[in-house]
């Protein structure tokens, strides 16, 4: 462990170059950290961030949508790319021979060539993409109750967007969209394994020498959250399936590995307090509590699913542990093994480098440092009953949003 | 890269250990065949709510106190019961593992079983097996087999609603009684771990365990033919499911190059012609599955009612095309593909336990990943054609789920 260092440079153009060195991992991993996403899209762009994140795979001036996706796999690449309300990332693992490589196609793809005819074929995919999280009621629940949670916040905007917002999209769009968000100063290009940082910042430069400076603004509007509870029909779904979120700290935050702490006493899936006061009894089939972090702020989710005979007792029994817990507070000995627990499962976030990449590069497009694993094992490892006290004393489950998708008839 | 070292123990219990002297943590699985191959007729799902019943206390300590009793060792666990096995699995820090192991031990071998968590481990068997209705390509993918094997292989693992609601917990008691035991089980190490240390623990806390697991039955298949489940959905769901060559085969190798062909990347011809050309679907891929001497390939696809039936033609033909053979650069690909995997795959612990653990099972015996490497490229390309004429796939078992049945 004691070889990891840690790298980072800016480019001329802007760009940010990171990395996590370690001269005796197997393979490397690297990704561009593109920072825009649903809460960037503007009216009549719902869906496009992920529209594009597609679209990038589909060619760029010097390839077809056919050599992309064969020189990936030429690399032997484990690659892909994901869209959240924030983030767009591209990224992949190769053994260290194919770095230059992989670096070369990422690199160019951040260019694409966005061409009328793929477009069209692809905007069928994505409605069916769309089609198939509509069959899993899971899915439908956490965009709704998000909508629900955050009204007209910008965060409330469903990722993949909408059959009709996908209808709707214009190649000119979407080319006016990557030329707004995918500019030098809004991207982290991060690596983490295997690599001589010297050659690779000489390549990165190299590489990208074209690309016209800029960045890209976001706005933060101010939030308040309504707490209210929703029970919607939804004729897919056969099980009861519940949300709460209630408001917590945001990806910069100095609480926010407190308040992941917090929510693993609760929600931790096979010791948290809602286990055994729910699925150990047999109520609910899974229940689990997370703290998700955003740019500017954060939320408690719990999330349950199980009989919709029992939904209401579930509901009950999930109120009365939140408020509970505000009230009295952590044991001393809950509090010990959520650390524990969370230290030793950063240990095995360390074990690949594509692991390591996302770690990397998701807390640096949010803070802008390097927070190495050891270093936030010791933060967790350091936390104190009167850590969770703090964020108890804001009272956040006062002001949480309940809201269950329940099948028609329950609701 | 050392080989896993494999011993077995008197009482038949086999142990696989694979030293990754880099890794800050270690992780191991314990496999125990019992499955849904192994439920009786009357009491199908019983291997599930057995695992789930496990967790209700064991030896000294009771379900709560047994949690905490992991989780003061930071132990981040998984288990789960499947068609021929339930495993249990453990990720922590080296210095937990004599502590951690014997925990597990008591799990397996003194589980208190108790009367008062039976109801409430019916009640989440019940709840998983309907949840199973807002999952429709599981759903699907679980009748398929069920469609294909005429044998136990094809027995639902959650059970059904009339077998769960049969249960009794001396039934259970029993199965319990009757599969679990050492032999025929296993208990696989990798990460940062001694070997001697890892047999001497083994011995220590497991090596008194007796019993044995009944025999793995034959399989047999029904004869090729094509199904329907009505649901009212989005998506039309498509899976098809084709013979193939056995784990151990001479052609075990060139058959996963084929299917790597196929699905193993963005290039291949199936991810090409169903989604990149056409765009009829979102998600497609096949996927290579064994169980004990039978290997099956399964493919699948969903999309909207209109575009079913080109999307199921596209698929098989593409599928079927395998039989004229693959080109060069096609099995070269596929094997950097699947070489890669096999590297990655070697820097987590957690990967490496479960793959020796079922090989163990599978194969009798542990594979090193530069033995699988040197297997993979072995295959020439006369060889992978020779194979694909000689054995094409071809009359597949042909099922979809939807609001509608799918024309030929």
């Amino acid at each position: 462990m004691s070889l990891l260092r840690f790298e980072e440079t800016t480019l001329p153009n802007g760009l940010k170059v990171i990395a996590e060195v370690n001269p005796e991992a197997k393979s490397v991993a690297l990704g561009y950290f593109v920072r825009t996403g649903s809460r960037d899209e503007l009216v009549g762009e719902e869906g496009i961030s992920h529209f594009l994140e597609h679209m990038v795979f589909k060619g760029t001036e010097r390839r077809s949508a056919w050599d992309v996706n064969r020189e990936f796999d030429e690399m032997g690449a484990k690659y892909n790319a994901f869209t959240n309300e924030e983030l767009t990332v591209f990224y992949g693992a190769v053994l260290p021979e194919f770095m230059p490589r992989l670096l070369d196609l990422l690199t160019d793809l951040m260019r694409p060539a966005i061409r009328e005819d793929e477009f069209e074929t692809e905007r069928k995919v994505i409605i069916e993409e769309i089609a198939l999280y509509r069959d899993r009621p899971h899915f439908v629940l956490y965009e709704r109750a998000q909508a629900a949670y955050f009204g007209r916040h910008p965060l409330a905007k469903p990722v993949l967007g909408t059959p009709e917002s996908i209808a709707k999209m214009t190649r000119e769009r979407m080319v006016a969209y990557h030329q707004r968000r995918y500019l030098p100063g809004n991207m982290v290009l991060a690596f983490a394994g295997n690599l001589d940082w010297e050659e690779t910042v000489a390549l990165a430069e190299r590489m990208t020498r074209d690309w016209k400076p800029g960045t890209a603004p976001r706005n933060h509007p101010a939030f308040t959250p309504q707490p209210r509870t929703l029970r919607e029909p939804y004729a897919k779904a056969s099980q009861a399936y519940g949300a709460v979120m209630a408001p917590g700290y945001s990806a910069s935050a100095v609480q926010r590995y407190a308040a992941r702490v917090l929510a693993d006493v609760l929600g931790d899936p096979d010791n948290g307090r809602l286990y055994w006061r729910l699925v150990d009894a047999g109520l609910a089939e899974t229940v689990t509590a997370y703290h998700h972090e955003f740019e500017e702020l954060g939320v408690y989710l719990v999330y349950a699913q199980g009989d919709p005979e029992r939904q209401e007792e579930v509901a009950a029994r999930i109120r009365e542990e939140l408020l509970r817990l505000q009230e009295r507070g952590v044991d001393p000995s809950e509090l010990e093994r959520a650390k524990l627990k969370t230290a030793t499962s950063l240990v095995f976030a360390g074990e690949t480098s594509l692991s390591r990449l996302f770690y990397l590069g998701m807390g640096y497009s949010y803070t802008g440092r390097y927070e190495a694993l050891g270093t936030v094992r010791r933060w967790v490892m350091h936390l104190e009953p009167y850590h969770m006290d703090e964020l108890l004393e804001a009272r956040p489950f006062e002001r949480a949003l309940e809201f269950w998708l329940l099948p028609e008839g329950d609701a | 890269m050392a080989g896993p070292i494999v011993e077995t123990l008197d009482n038949g219990l086999r142990v696989a250990v694979e030293p990754q002297p880099w890794n800050p943590g270690l992780s191991f699985t314990l496999l125990v065949p019992v499955g849904a191959t192994s439920d009786p007729e009357d009491r199908l799902g019983a291997a599930s709510m057995l695992e789930t019943w496990l967790w209700k206390g064991a030896g000294p300590r009771s379900a709560h106190a047994f949690a905490d009793a992991l989780d003061a060792l930071g132990v981040t666990r998984q288990s789960g019961a499947g068609v021929e096995y339930t495993t249990f699995s453990a990720s922590l820090l080296p210095e937990g593992f004599a502590a951690a192991l014997e925990l597990y031990a008591d799990l397996l071998r003194q589980p208190h079983l108790p009367d008062d968590a039976f109801e409430s481990v019916r009640a989440l068997a019940l709840q998983e097996l309907a949840a199973l209705e807002d999952q429709p390509p599981r759903k699907l993918l679980g009748r398929l087999r069920r469609e294909a094997f005429a044998s136990p292989h094809g027995q639902p693992v959650e059970g059904t609603r009339e077998t769960l609601e049969r249960m009794t917990p001396e039934a259970l008691r029993e199965e319990y009684r009757r599969r679990y035991g050492a032999r025929g089980s296993v208990l696989a190490v990798a990460g940062s771990v001694d070997p001697d240390e890892v047999l001497r623990q083994a011995e220590r806390h497991l090596g008194s365990w007796k019993g044995e697991a009944p025999e793995a039955p034959a399989v047999r298949l029904t004869v090729p033919h094509r199904f329907h489940v009505q649901q009212e959905t989005e998506q039309v769901q498509i899976g098809l499911f084709y013979k193939d060559v056995p784990p151990g085969h001479y052609d075990f190798y060139a058959s996963r190059l084929a299917a790597a062909v196929l699905t193993g990347g963005m290039s291949s011809r199936l991810f090409t012609e169903v989604r990149e050309k056409r765009g009829l679907v979102y998600a497609v891929s096949a996927s290579p599955g064994s169980v004990k001497g039978f290997g099956y390939l399964t493919a699948y696809a969903g999309t909207m009612p209109e575009r079913a039936s080109e999307t199921l033609r596209v698929l098989q033909e593409g599928i079927e095309r395998l039989a004229e053979g693959v080109s060069r650069s096609e099995l070269d690909r596929a094997k950097v593909g699947v070489r890669a995997d096999l590297i990655l795959s070697g820097e987590s612990s957690r990967a490496r336990a479960g793959a020796l653990a079922r090989d163990l099972f599978i194969l009798e015996r542990a594979r090193s990943l530069e033995e699988v490497e040197a297997e993979v490229m072995d295959v020439t390309l006369e060889r992978i054609n020779a194979f694909l004429a000689k054995r094409p796939y071809r009359d597949p078992w042909v099922g979809t789920l939807g609001s509608e049945e799918v024309a030929a």
